[in-house]
């Protein structure tokens, strides 16, 4: 079996043969990441409604359905009229703190069982029965980190009290943002990748997952067919006023 | 380099895809709906050359700094918690998967579909070994439950109608459903999704590893990626060691060409970023991640002349523009990675002599160099690939005493012009409005397949007299 050390010094010699003939450098990368991501929420503090109609647009365009509601009291009510669409029994949610409200209340209210993650238990039990709600729940509820423009993409981190299910596993998906996770380009996302690894605190999880639309396929004679793994639907509730969530940047 | 000798000649195999039906209608109408969809989506998309420019020079500056990149993906996958493996060849990768699967007590193991694990032909060994791998990309289960191989790089099972698919899937539900896109992708949901939150073990390829933060990266449309490397307990991840990029400003230039180049896409449904294994806050990921990071052949061709071989993003849109491609499909090249892309990374893993038929599938049109997402020459390396091999080697014996003969008259100016008045005179019996459609004997090989332009009435050379 190969060792690292044999393994990278063939490769090393190889590249000795090669041309040289190549810049060795490569994209241009933001010296300070942090500051530049803090620029970009600034940029964005003013240019958000372009972007919020950009992103609606594309999120339409790859079949995401698109609501929007004033404040943070009245997503609970958009979620309940999305689950009784779907007859939906269960909700699998993440933790208040991180959803930015409270879903449990005004949903239980409704007959709608909500089953948030607790962010402080990871023991084996409570990762079990997470997995056996979140497969047998039928809308999962998240937040967003980044909401990108350009794609109609939703961005999200995993990490305590964001389980990365709840935005796979139900048939629907709802993701919640405000102004504050706008942003318009592929590049700019570059630079909140690049700051968001030069924040430790930022990445208590080990994914990032880009949801563009609900799960897809062709490969049946290349008949476009939704919800082959992931969800079916994909809905993105947009609130005015700013929710309560922290923010990773 | 394990991958077994194809018997049959590769002009049987092509003749044999020729004869197919659908396969000639499903290739048709695929080849053409995807080179539409990439189209228009670059169309759109003004500043998609400049991207596809600086793709290029990162991927060639990448390979300026390989070791040193390498390097600091394992330094930090390790970092994040996960393990790096090296593998020489195909053999090593698949033996140090098998004892994983050994020593963690694996069964089953879940994959989404990789070119990596094709190359090292992982499924045949899983199951020698009693584990069970279960392919759940849907074109990649369609194929695995009638025991083939993809025949595209990104729509594996394009070869298959729905009514094969509906007789391959009502199997595995025992009962019979109808042959309906609809039907069939919804029962395959239920027979995988219980398959998801069985296995011990996910496996994947990577679309790119990004050194600076040790993060896997993985494009897929259907959310099979997420499952394999959410839900078992142990995540393995096969690379080339070419798919490693330096940074996340980086992966942001791919990203943004390369779903456009595959399916006209902005970006495919799902981008997925694994960097080590599940957070002790976590409530869901791995307890286990393994990097296993393969040469396979790669590494001599740093300073070789297949190199830019080593940019490819596998996004199979030189497959669609091939000529040769549309016509044949993906199983009459014979190896793990088909069209004009798959000549070069065959020869690069198996070695020139491997291609000896194979590097004269192609026109040379320059279609494929088109559309590349890093514009890699593929015609000029089959050209060297070509020359290297030995033109004489492959061509029937007829072919190469026509062109020695041709070759003769070519070089003399009174043998030249000698040659085209006694062409003039055989011809006659032949042409028809102005083509030669037919040619008796051994140059019916040519006519058979193309036209040939008569000799003229009065050649350029005679005119040229009158001129002066």
């Amino acid at each position: 079996m190969a060792t690292r050390a044999q393994f990278l010094a063939r490769i090393k010699a190889e590249v000795a043969k090669s041309s040289g003939a190549f810049p060795a450098s490569s994209a241009a990368r933001p010296a300070r990441p942090l500051e530049a991501a803090i620029a970009i929420r600034r940029q964005m503090a003013e240019r958000w409604p372009e972007a919020l109609d950009r992103f609606r647009a594309e999120f339409e365009k790859v079949a995401g359905v698109f609501h929007r509601v004033s404040t943070s009291a009245e997503v609970p009510g958009a979620v309940i009229a999305i689950a009784r669409d779907k007859s939906a029994r269960e909700v699998v949610a993440w933790d208040p703190a991180s959803l930015g409200l409270d879903l449990g209340p005004p949903l239980a209210a409704s007959g709608l069982p909500v089953r948030a993650a607790a962010p402080d238990d990871t023991s084996e039990t409570a990762r079990r029965r997470h997995r056996d709600e979140a497969a047998r729940a039928d809308v999962g509820v998240t937040g967003v980190d980044v909401a990108l423009a350009e794609t109609g993409t939703l961005i999200l981190l995993s990490g305590a009290g964001r389980p990365r299910s709840t935005s796979l596993l139900p048939a629907t998906h709802v993701a919640v943002f405000d102004r504050r996770h706008l942003v318009e380009s592929l590049e700019q996302v570059g630079v909140l990748l690049e700051a968001v690894h030069a924040d430790p605190r930022a990445t208590s999880g080990a994914m990032i997952n880009f949801i563009t639309g609900p799960s897809r396929t062709a490969d049946i004679e290349l008949t476009l067919t939704r919800g082959v793994h992931g969800p079916k639907e994909v809905h993105a509730i947009f609130v005015d006023e700013p929710l309560g969530s922290e923010d990773w940047s | 380099m394990s991958e077994p000798a194809v018997e049959t000649p590769f002009s049987d195999r092509a003749s044999a895809a020729l004869r197919d039906r659908f396969l000639q209608e499903a290739l048709g109408i695929a080849t053409t709906k995807f080179i539409g969809l990439r189209r228009e989506s670059f169309d759109g998309f003004p500043q998609g050359d400049a991207l596809r420019d600086q793709a290029r020079s990162i991927k060639e500056a990448t390979l300026e700094r390989l070791d040193e990149h390498l390097t600091r993906l394992a330094d930090n996958v390790e970092a994040a918690g996960g393990h790096v493996h090296w593998a020489d060849t195909a053999q090593e990768a698949r033996e140090i998967i098998l004892r994983l699967c050994r020593d963690k007590g694996v069964r089953m193991a879940v994959k989404s579909k990789s070119m990596a694990t094709e190359e090292i032909e992982l499924n045949e060994a899983l199951e020698r070994a009693g584990v069970t791998p279960v392919e759940t990309d849907l074109g990649e289960y369609i194929i695995q439950l009638a025991h083939e191989k993809p025949s595209h790089i990104i729509a594996p099972a394009i070869h298959k109608t729905k009514a094969q698919v509906a007789e391959l899937i009502s199997q595995v539900a025992q009962a019979p459903l109808a042959a309906d896109a609809e039907v069939l992708t919804a029962a395959a949901r239920v027979q995988l999704r219980e398959k998801f939150l069985q296995a011990d073990m996910g496996i994947t390829g990577a679309n790119f590893a990004v050194a600076e933060t040790g993060t896997v990266v993985l494009v897929t449309n259907e959310g099979n990626g997420r499952m394999v490397t959410s839900l078992p307990r142990i995540h393995v991840a096969v690379m080339g060691i070419d798919k490693v990029i330096p940074s996340m400003t980086d992966l942001a230039v791919f990203l943004a060409i390369l779903a456009r180049s595959a399916t006209g896409q902005k970006l495919s449904v799902y981008t997925t970023f694994v960097r080590g294994p599940r957070r002790s806050t976590e409530l869901e990921g791995p307890d286990e991640l393994h990097l296993i990071l393969m040469d396979n052949g790669r590494s001599g061709q740093i300073a070789g002349p297949l190199r830019e071989a080593l940019y490819c993003l596998r996004c199979g849109a030189c497959l669609n523009v091939c000529p040769v491609y549309r016509q044949i499909g993906g199983h009459a090249y014979g190896h793990t990675y088909p069209g004009p892309i798959g000549i070069l990374l065959t020869a690069m893993l198996n070695g020139t002599e491997s291609v000896k038929e194979l590097a004269h599938a192609s026109s040379l049109c320059g279609a494929c160099k088109d559309v590349c997402p890093v514009r890699i020459d593929i015609p000029r390396m089959l050209i060297e690939l070509r020359q290297h091999i030995g033109e004489e080697k492959v061509a029937p014996r007829t072919e190469r005493v026509v062109f020695r003969v041709f070759r003769r008259l070519a070089m003399s100016p009174a043998a030249f012009a000698l040659s085209a008045r006694i062409g003039r005179l055989l011809q006659r019996p032949f042409a028809r409005a102005g083509r030669l459609r037919r040619l008796p004997l051994f140059l019916g090989r040519w006519t058979d397949a193309r036209d040939l332009p008569p000799v003229a009435a009065r050649t350029f050379r005679e005119r040229w007299k009158d001129l002066r």
